[in-house]
């Protein structure tokens, strides 16, 4: 994790702008930062720039209370500068929940933010905090944090597991630019396997559902890396087991999906197969009329897949198992420990399909560009007038990674923060209908001046 | 001694006393230099706000063949990628090439934290030197150096001889000021201490007719080409900065016959320098937004240069064209209620525009208050009346909301991030910062008119959000007064 001197361009911000994200995607909650008056103007703007356009929400932006730390409490504390801000927040401010989160500075100069928040939780004010200091990492720890904090201080102990209710987490809002369509998309498909599913941050859930997400018999967390730390905390406070899964797109690693949350709740596997067959038969049967165009075409493509984690895995194997493209270079974003590389270098080149594409962990985009060009000409040949170019190509990635599409002259879709050329409301990539979304985006790329 | 020689620029609370929370009626307070909001005055509750790195980016990630290196955690200037989608249309409307800033960031670490950030600094400065070959690199310094007390000055002094690209230290520490607007003051900090030449180099060179238009990143190249148009009708080169403008060109600030500043909030830390160590006058008075603001702006710089009578007869020709081109869309803005939010400058000559088209104006909010915007409260005063409220806010949407219900405007015009909350109550907005628009000169007058029409023609997007969305307050709070939580000089407001 420390062998960078700079990181380019970060593909997220920091711990407190991921904890901003995830408290003010709650339902009616009410963010409150510990922290100069700046960090929740960086976010906003970070969240303008890189989140398809999707910015706050109910209470974001900079309609977030804030004690707005300055020089004076640096020097002798901002403890009570807090607390003032509490007390009058619960007077102006309407919320279902309030969250205190911490900045660097304030963690630095090593303010008791627990004495704050303290009494109110015990007069049962629904407030918690969460110490997500910026150089405590990136966004995706920032959300960790949050929901570790949900379970310590806030979800009730259940006192016994309720058969049937799973939560659902992984996907850090606003970060993965397109949160609110994949969780959707995946809770719809559990509730068609009978269960109840709680997941934090889509408009169908609620505070009350989170404080009973205690009773849930299994935590489902859509991803290798991001939440594990909650999964594992909530495992031991509230006995939950969990399983972990890379962000599921298309039939294939949807219907593995389902099989894995069945399986870990024993469910009645005729039931899971029924549900696997039945939509992976209408996914194949809403393909069929492209299936023309996409053979007339010639629409399959090399492709250069670069995101976080759980784009740079899922979108790749939905690209080689499911769409018969060629992933050729995937890049990793992530700050990840070597353990965490196995785990994504083990799914990347396990894929059914036997492609196995370069794989790069790199925090600088302009790296992995370089390794894409890289990768492509060291393998070929060259043959008089006759080259073998990377091409026909296309580049999965965020909106920085336009510039390398156009060095490949190829097609390019941004999926993975940032995201600047979209507009974003509720779309999504997960399960079965989420592999059509993606085929029609990238094919409308590609044809767009048609 | 000049703040040039100094590490870092003062705070504007402690060189101009400016100050950030207050709320009264604009007669009240108006033209009395707000002397009971004291610099440091505070408000109890407090939402949040910028800090001086975000402004200070737009300007940095602009300059061509940069790097903005910031040494902080890794979020600080996340915010880049909000502003890069300007820096690619900036790069694409003067050169015709679209391309990404470049900024990094040295992702201080908890271990960093401890054990300090200054080698990693070093590295870092040395390393994207080599990689990205600038001619400048920003070095940031945000709020953990600021703390854990890394001295950036020194690591750049001692790694610029090993490294290509000039280095330029920018103090950006964002618990160190309130006044967003100290950015500005940080920016031309460091161009004045390494980028301008020794003093007297090139002051033989002056050509008798060539003017520095300062633009710090508020107007984008729309609103410059209109300002180009008006002073090269009186037969003016103009050099624009720093936006934009390449480092090595930057010394030709220094060889101007006059410095002319755009927002009297951007520019004076800059102006001064430049007269006081180049000899060269400035002025900073009028911004020009609005039909008159606009010709007493051009006014002003052709009076210096002795052609005061070929700007009367520029300035009542532009007139002329210009209330014939809005008669037919004023009847739309007549009686209307309008209402005002931004930047202390812009949001004033905004609002006496507003006037000018028709409007009725009855509130306004500004970021900051300082001494040189009381010529446009005199004016604001003079147009509008004095007996609605002015409320010096740095942001704070629940003040904004507790008076957006209570004077119920038929449109607010909020700067960028600050039109949502008017918005959720279902009023027609315009913003009031946008660098792909036009705001500046007649041209500006006139395109936001046409803009203001649109909206006011059809405001149902936001009457529709509103039914459906709720604001984040206690309905207790709408009854309150505004400025409850405000403290000021003679006690609470309450």
């Amino acid at each position: 994790m420390s062998n960078y001197n700079f990181v380019e361009r970060p593909r997220y911000t920091c711990a407190l702008g991921g904890a901003i994200a995830t408290v003010s995607a709650l339902p009616q909650a009410v963010p409150i930062l510990h922290a100069p008056p700046g960090c929740a103007g960086n976010f906003t703007w970070t969240q303008a720039g890189g989140c398809g356009l999707q910015v706050g929400g109910y209470c974001g932006g900079l309609s977030m209370p804030g004690s707005n730390i300055q020089e004076r409490e640096v020097v002798f504390g901002g403890a009570e500068r807090l607390e003032e801000e509490v007390r009058n927040t619960l007077a102006v401010m309407q919320g279902d929940i309030y969250v205190v989160l911490t900045s660097c500075v304030t963690e630095v100069i090593g303010d008791d933010v627990g004495s704050v928040v303290r009494p109110l939780q015990a007069q049962g004010i629904p407030i918690l905090f969460a110490e997500t200091g910026g150089f405590r990492g990136n966004s995706y720890q920032g959300y960790d944090l949050v929901l570790q904090s949900l379970f310590k201080n806030f979800v009730d102990k259940a006192a016994a597991k309720q058969p049937g209710l799973v939560n659902l987490w992984g996907i850090t809002p606003f970060m993965d630019v397109f949160w609110r369509g994949n969780l959707t998309g995946l809770r719809r498909l559990l509730e068609k396997l009978g269960l109840t599913v709680n997941s934090f941050f889509t408009v169908d859930d609620s505070i009350a559902g989170i404080r009973n997400a205690g009773g849930a018999a299994l935590n489902i967390v859509i991803s290798d890396v991001f939440g594990i730390g909650a999964a594992q905390l909530a495992q031991e406070i509230h006995g939950t087991p969990f399983v972990s899964t890379t962000l599921p797109v298309g039939p294939s690693a949807t219907s593995a999906f389902l099989s894995t949350v069945g399986a870990a709740l024993n469910l009645d596997p005729g039931l899971v197969d029924n549900l696997i067959q039945a939509e992976t038969k209408r996914y194949y049967n809403l393909l069929e009329p492209l299936i023309d165009c996409f053979n007339d075409m010639d629409l399959q493509r090399y492709a250069v897949i670069i995101g976080d984690t759980n784009y740079a895995a899922g979108i790749t194997r939905f690209l080689a198992d499911d769409l018969g493209w060629l992933p050729e270079v995937v890049g990793v974003t992530d700050i990840l420990d070597e353990e965490q590389k196995n785990v994504i270098t083990g799914f990347i080149t396990n894929l059914a399909s036997g492609i196995y594409p370069e794989l790069v962990f790199h925090t600088d985009g302009s790296v992995i560009a370089g390794a894409v060009q890289e990768h492509w000409s060291k393998s070929q040949a060259q043959a008089g007038k006759y080259a073998n170019p990377l091409s026909p190509a296309f580049v999965i990635g965020s909106s920085l990674d336009r510039e390398l599409a156009k060095a490949l002259g190829a097609g390019h879709l941004s999926v993975s923060f940032p995201v600047a050329n979209r507009a974003v409301i509720d779309r999504g990539y997960t399960g079965y209908r989420g592999g059509l979304a993606l085929i029609e985006d990238l094919i409308s790329v590609i044809i767009a001046g048609r | 001694m000049s703040y040039f020689k100094l590490k870092e620029p003062p705070r504007r609370e402690d060189r101009l006393q400016a100050c950030i929370a207050h709320g009264a009626a604009l007669g009240d307070l108006a033209t009395r230099r707000l002397q009971c909001c004291l610099p440091n005055s505070e408000r109890r509750f407090t939402q949040n706000s910028i800090c001086l790195l975000l402004p200070a980016l737009g300007t940095m990630n602009s300059i061509p063949n940069s790097v903005v290196l910031m040494h902080g955690g890794l979020g600080c200037g996340s915010s880049c990628h909000g502003g890069n989608a300007g820096v690619r249309s900036g790069n694409n409307h003067r050169w015709g090439v679209v391309k990404d800033g470049t900024w990094l960031s040295t992702g201080l670490t908890e271990a960093d934290v401890i054990s300090g950030g200054e080698p990693k600094l070093a590295e870092a400065i040395i390393a994207a030197d080599r990689r990205y070959r600038p001619s400048v690199i920003f070095v940031v310094a945000s709020c953990v150096p600021g703390i854990i007390g890394d001295d950036v000055d020194g690591v750049v002094e001692q790694v610029q001889p090993a490294v290509e690209a000039k280095l330029l230290p920018v103090h950006c520490e964002g618990f160190k000021t309130k006044i967003w607007a100290t950015a500005y003051d940080a920016v031309y900090h460091a161009i004045g201490r390494t980028l301008l030449p020794e003093a007297g180099f090139i002051a033989d060179k002056k050509s008798g007719k060539t003017v520095n238009l300062m633009n710090m990143s508020s107007m984008g190249r729309v609103d410059e080409v209109e300002l180009e148009r008006l002073l090269r009708e009186l037969e003016l080169a103009v050099n624009i900065f720093p936006v934009f403008s390449d480092p090595g060109a930057m010394q030709r600030m220094a060889a101007a016959d006059l410095s002319i500043s755009t927002c009297p909030t951007h520019d004076d830390y800059m102006l001064n320098h430049l007269q006081e160590k180049y000899q060269v006058p400035f002025i900073i008075r009028h911004m020009p937004i609005g039909i008159e603001n606009t010709g007493k702006w051009l006014q002003d710089v052709a009076e210096f240069f002795g052609l005061g009578a070929k700007a009367t007869a520029i300035i009542k020709q532009e007139e002329a064209e210009l209330a014939a081109a809005l008669a037919p869309l004023k009847p739309m803005f007549k009686g209307k209620k309008a209402f005002v939010s931004a930047g202390e400058f812009r949001a004033l000559s905004t609002a006496i525009l507003l006037a000018e088209l028709g409007f009725e104006v009855v509130g306004v909010r500004a970021f900051h208050h300082d001494e040189f915007a009381d010529i446009e409260y005199e004016k604001l005063l003079r147009i509008t009346g004095t007996d609605y409220p002015l409320n010096i806010a740095n942001c704070q949407p629940f003040e904004e909301a507790n008076l957006l219900r209570k004077i119920q405007p038929d449109v607010f015009l909020g700067h960028m991030n600050g039109n949502s909350t008017a918005a959720k109550m279902g009023i027609a907005t315009h913003v009031i910062y946008n660098t792909g628009l036009h705001y500046v000169g007649y041209r500006g007058a006139y395109e936001l008119a046409r803009r203001l029409y649109r909206q006011l023609k059809n405001p149902r997007f936001n009457g529709n959000i509103s039914k459906y969305v709720k604001l984040p307050y206690q309905e207790s709070w709408y009854r309150q007064d505004p400025f409850k939580y405000i403290e000021t000089a003679g006690g609470d407001l309450e």
